[in-house]
Parts: structure tokens; C-alpha cells; sequence
């Protein structure tokens, strides 16, 4: 069995507004599957709904391949973290992972303080869960998905509020529980430089629709490099260019800028071109996009995550 | 469903001031009883060092036993509703947590009742006057009560699983248990084949047991066990099939 988590015409509709349009949605063994969306576009519904926290309006969800009533022993696979994570405020994080331990009927009580180790909480023994950080509350919520040795982790913003460090060092560990147990992952944040160095596929999703489901390597080739040119008279570049290349693709910004997304391997006499023929080109550069910038591209907006 | 008990009861029992709240009442327990002992020695003719008088307190209280029920919910289901959807997130299902999460409540709240009532039972019989059959008709009265307080305790289990408010809650129990006879009869009075009908209403079965404790000619009633077992596979029957429907984020 391949597939992991199977989603089929999935949709979730609150009063009048729809969250989630008919949404299929394959993960397959071995995956980092980044989901990238702005806030309210239906991510964390989605998570809620493949956590069963959340009962979708139609449609079917398949974990391992089971659905129906199986679902529930399918989910004990997979270790979901979706939001921030809940647990008793006054218990230390020793104590609220053995609540979680007995609950799920993890018999190696050693566990626990390994998984501490894991994310680096071993050390605050005492501290009650009310006096953690943002961060510490992270780590115990990654904590408490690896307590039971999951085959998959489906993490919503799970390196929020970390510092620095912290998020290299989930990022490291995520890497390595993907390397070396194969642990299948499904994650989103709104940090999409981290996802870029993390995953190795990312889907794309706009209101409540997948727009664009892509590979690392299809992905460094759709935000493959572009070319951006300033120049004096950029009416009269425009003109120059579609004349001598008719399948160019451009597209002018302001300040006389020119931003070409075929013909790199061009740029030379592209840039010949101009000067030649009585353009001054001010500036010339070669510039590749960010996960950032071409999802900005994709679902437009000034917020991202 | 039960890991799930286990890790409940693990929890349970790191509870401290659900601990404090059962030795608080008794304490209280105790203190009543013994001021009634001390002014029964101390005062020439006070009439109420009776274990007759100290038993009809807690037959009065069925309304107070059922808002201790309530706050027994809200310290075990309501505070630490919000780690609810982590357990549904690792596979275990609605119904287990429901019905979990009232067993075990509820043996909790039998076993502060139990202690309790023996508790009273000790000091009615060793530091108060005897009074015929006092004890003996406060078994009755107490074994009338039970449905009814447990009806209250499932009735506060599903509001509180369902997500209501507190203060919902709190005025749903008041106008079944405290209110609802006076209202039915204020209403179906001029329904002659209904008028009779407030007379099974959970308060005015509370108090009919109380007069009867008073008047010393208490009965085991059927009535009673019939209103309590309707209210409590209500509230359960629906608590659960909502439950099971809600969306837990």
C-alpha cells in the first residue's frame, strides 16, 4: 500500500460559506508534502478533517487504505498536530506525555523520556506545561506525535513560535525521521523558506482548491530562472523583443523594468538586441524564484502561509 | 476503552482540588454534626440534636448534591475538554470518550456519595439522639433520591460534552430541578387530563420524598425511578449522538 492518506471529492461547508470544494488528495510512502495556502484557505480544515476533528460535509477520507470504521485503528499510524497543541496546564510535560502514554497504550514507559530527548525538553523536568514558551509547547506537541512511532506525521504550523535554532533543529530531525525511519510527512507553515528546504513535494491550495500540486524538480523548473531588465524606453524594448522572439513570455513592472521568463539561455542577444538597436539597458540581471515569490505568483495576496 | 479510563484515571487522580472538594463537604459534614452535638449537651431543650434532624439536611439537599454532581463535571470533562481532540486525532473514537470520561466521573462521585453517607450514617448514630426508625426511613429517602441526582449528574455530563456554557447549564439544571413542578402546574392547569402531571416533575418528587422523611412514613417509590431513568436516557441517549456529530477543534 502506497498511499498513505486518500482523500476523495472532499468538502466541508460551514452555514453558507464552503471551506473545502470537491478536494481529492493523494500522499504517498515516503513523501514531504508541503501544504502552502493563505490563512483561510482551507489547510487546517483539511487537517481537522483527516484528524477526525472536524466531520466533512461529503466525500471520503482513506488512511492506509482503510475508510469507514477502520479509520479509527488506521489513525493510531499517524500522528497528527494540528494548531496548537492541548495539554494539562498543570502537569509537567513527563506527566502529560504518560497521560498520553497510558491513553494509547504505549507499554515502553522509557518512551517517553526518549521522546523528550528528541526535542530537547528533557532537561525541564519540573516545569509545569503553563510555564512553557511557545516553543517548548511546539516541541512537546512534536513530542507527543513521536511517542507512539507513527509511519506518518501530519503537522500544521508546527515551528511556529520556535526561535531560530529551534526551527533548524526541527527541521534537521524531520529530515532525519524521513531518512532514516521513512516516516511519511505532511506539514504547513508559514514559513515557506523552511518548507522549501524541507519538502519534497508541495501542493498549492486557494479556496479550498488545489491549484497546483508539483514536485521539487517540477517546482525549480516552473520557478526557474527569469531575466530583468531596466532599461530607458521600455515600450520600445517590448517591441524590439516580440518582434525578434514571438513566443516571448514578459511582462513589464514598474520603473521601466522587464522580467522575461523563457529565452535565459538567450540573454546574451537579447541583451545585443537592445543596445543595438538604440535602448539603453540600465541594468541586466539573471534572477530565480523563491517558493515565496512563486506562490505569491500562484495564489496572488499579501499574505501568505 | 480502557487505556483510555486508565489514562483518565491517572489524571483523576493528580486532581487536587477535586480531592479538597470531598474533604471540604466532609468536613462540613462533621462540623454539622458536631454543633448539633455540642448544643444538644450544652442546651436544656434544644430539639434539634437528632439524628432524625441532622439525616433531613441531606434529604433536603438534593438540588446542593446535584450541583456538587455538576462541579464533578466541570473539573473532569470541562477544563480538559481541549485535549479531547488529541485523543480523536490518535484514533479513539467519540463514544469511547464519552462514555469513558462518565464512568468514570461518575465512580468518582458514587464513591465521595458512598463515603459520605456513611460518614453521616457514623455520626448520626454515635454523637445524636436516636430517633425511631430515623435511620432506617433515611435509607429509604436516600435510595427514592438516587435517580433523581443521578439523572442530574448524566443530565450535566451531556451538557458539558456538548460544549454548553456554564450558565446554560447551570439554569437548564435549575429549572428541571428546582423549578419545573411549579411551572407545569402554573401552565397545564387548565388541562384538566394534565394538570396532575407536575407531580413527576423531578423537584416536586424531591420534595414529596422530603415530607415524607418528615412526616416518618417514608416509601419506596417506583415514581421515582421512572422519572430519573427518562432524564437520564435523554440526556445520554441524545449526549451521545450529538457528541458523536460534533466538530472537536
Amino acid at each position: 500500500m502506497d498511499s498513505i492518506i486518500q482523500t476523495y471529492q472532499l468538502t466541508k461547508k460551514f452555514k453558507n460559506e464552503t471551506v473545502l470544494k470537491p478536494l481529492d488528495f493523494t500522499l504517498k510512502k515516503g513523501e514531504i508534502c508541503a501544504l502552502i495556502g493563505k490563512n483561510g484557505a482551507g489547510k487546517s480544515t483539511f487537517f481537522k478533517i483527516l484528524a477526525g476533528q472536524q466531520m466533512p460535509s461529503s466525500g471520503e477520507v482513506h488512511l492506509f487504505g482503510k475508510s469507514g470504521r477502520e479509520l479509527e485503528k488506521a489513525k493510531r499510524r499517524i500522528a497528527f498536530m494540528v494548531e496548537t497543541p492541548a495539554f494539562f496546564p498543570d502537569f509537567t510535560a513527563v506527566q502529560n506525555l504518560e497521560y498520553f502514554r497510558i491513553q494509547r497504550g504505549i507499554v515502553d514507559k522509557k518512551r517517553v523520556y526518549e521522546v523528550l530527548e528528541i526535542v530537547g525538553l528533557k532537561q525541564e523536568k519540573k516545569k509545569r506545561f503553563r510555564d512553557y514558551s511557545m516553543g517548548m509547547k511546539q516541541r512537546l506537541g512534536i513530542a507527543l506525535c513521536l511517542l507512539g512511532n507513527p509511519d506518518c506525521l501530519v503537522l500544521d504550523e508546527p515551528i511556529n513560535g520556535l526561535d531560530v535554532e529551534g526551527i533548524m533543529e526541527i527541521r534537521q530531525l524531520l529530515k532525519k525521521l524521513s531518512q532514516e525511519n521513512q516516516i511519511t510527512i505532511l506539514i504547513s507553515s508559514h514559513i515557506l523558506t523552511e518548507l522549501n528546504l524541507l519538502a519534497n513535494r508541495f501542493v498549492f491550495i486557494k479556496n479550498g482548491v488545489i491549484v497546483e500540486d508539483l514536485s521539487k524538480v517540477l517546482l525549480e523548473e516552473k520557478s526557474k530562472k527569469q531575466i530583468l531588465i531596466t532599461v530607458d524606453d521600455s515600450a520600445k524594448a517590448v517591441q524590439l523583443l516580440e518582434r525578434a522572439y514571438a513566443d516571448i513570455q514578459l511582462k513589464v513592472l514598474p520603473d521601466h523594468e522587464i522580467a522575461i521568463q523563457n529565452h535565459v539561455e538567450n540573454s546574451g542577444k537579447l541583451n545585443r538586441l537592445l543596445v543595438e538597436n538604440g535602448v539603453m539597458v540600465k541594468q541586466f540581471s539573471i534572477k530565480t524564484l523563491d517558493l515565496e515569490e512563486y506562490f505569491l505568483g500562484l495564489v496572488g495576496g499579501d499574505q501568505h502561509g | 476503552m480502557v487505556n483510555y479510563m486508565k489514562s483518565e484515571y491517572y489524571r483523576l487522580l493528580r486532581k487536587k482540588g477535586l480531592h479538597l472538594t470531598g474533604i471540604l463537604c466532609y468536613i462540613l459534614i462533621a462540623f454539622a454534626a458536631a454543633v448539633l452535638y455540642f448544643f444538644g449537651e450544652n442546651e436544656a431543650n434544644f430539639p434539634y440534636a437528632t439524628d432524625r434532624f441532622f439525616y433531613s439536611n441531606v434529604t433536603a439537599a438534593g438540588l446542593v448534591i446535584i450541583i456538587i454532581g455538576l462541579l464533578y463535571n466541570m473539573a473532569l470533562t470541562g477544563k480538559d475538554r481541549s485535549l479531547i481532540k488529541q485523543s480523536i486525532s490518535f484514533g479513539i473514537s467519540r463514544s469511547i470518550i464519552f462514555w469513558s470520561k462518565l464512568i468514570l466521573t461518575l465512580g468518582y462521585f458514587l464513591l465521595v456519595c458512598v463515603i459520605g453517607m456513611c460518614l453521616m450514617l457514623l455520626l448520626g448514630d454515635t454523637l445524636l439522639t436516636h430517633e425511631p426508625e430515623a435511620m432506617r426511613n433515611f435509607l429509604i429517602v436516600s435510595v427514592n433520591m438516587i435517580p433523581i441526582v443521578l439523572s442530574g449528574f448524566f443530565l450535566g455530563h451531556a451538557l458539558k460534552m456538548l460544549k454548553v456554557g456554564d450558565v446554560y447549564i447551570i439554569i437548564v439544571m435549575l429549572v428541571i430541578f428546582a423549578i419545573l413542578g411549579d411551572l407545569l402546574r402554573f401552565l397545564l392547569r387548565p388541562f384538566a387530563a394534565l394538570d396532575a402531571v407536575y407531580k413527576y416533575a423531578p423537584d416536586t418528587l424531591l420534595n414529596d420524598n422530603l415530607m415524607s422523611f418528615v412526616d416518618g412514613a417514608p416509601q419506596l417509590g417506583i415514581q421515582y425511578w421512572i422519572v430519573g431513568l427518562m432524564i437520564s436516557l435523554a440526556a445520554l441517549l441524545i449526549g451521545a449522538r450529538m457528541f458523536a456529530k460534533q466538530n472537536i477543534d
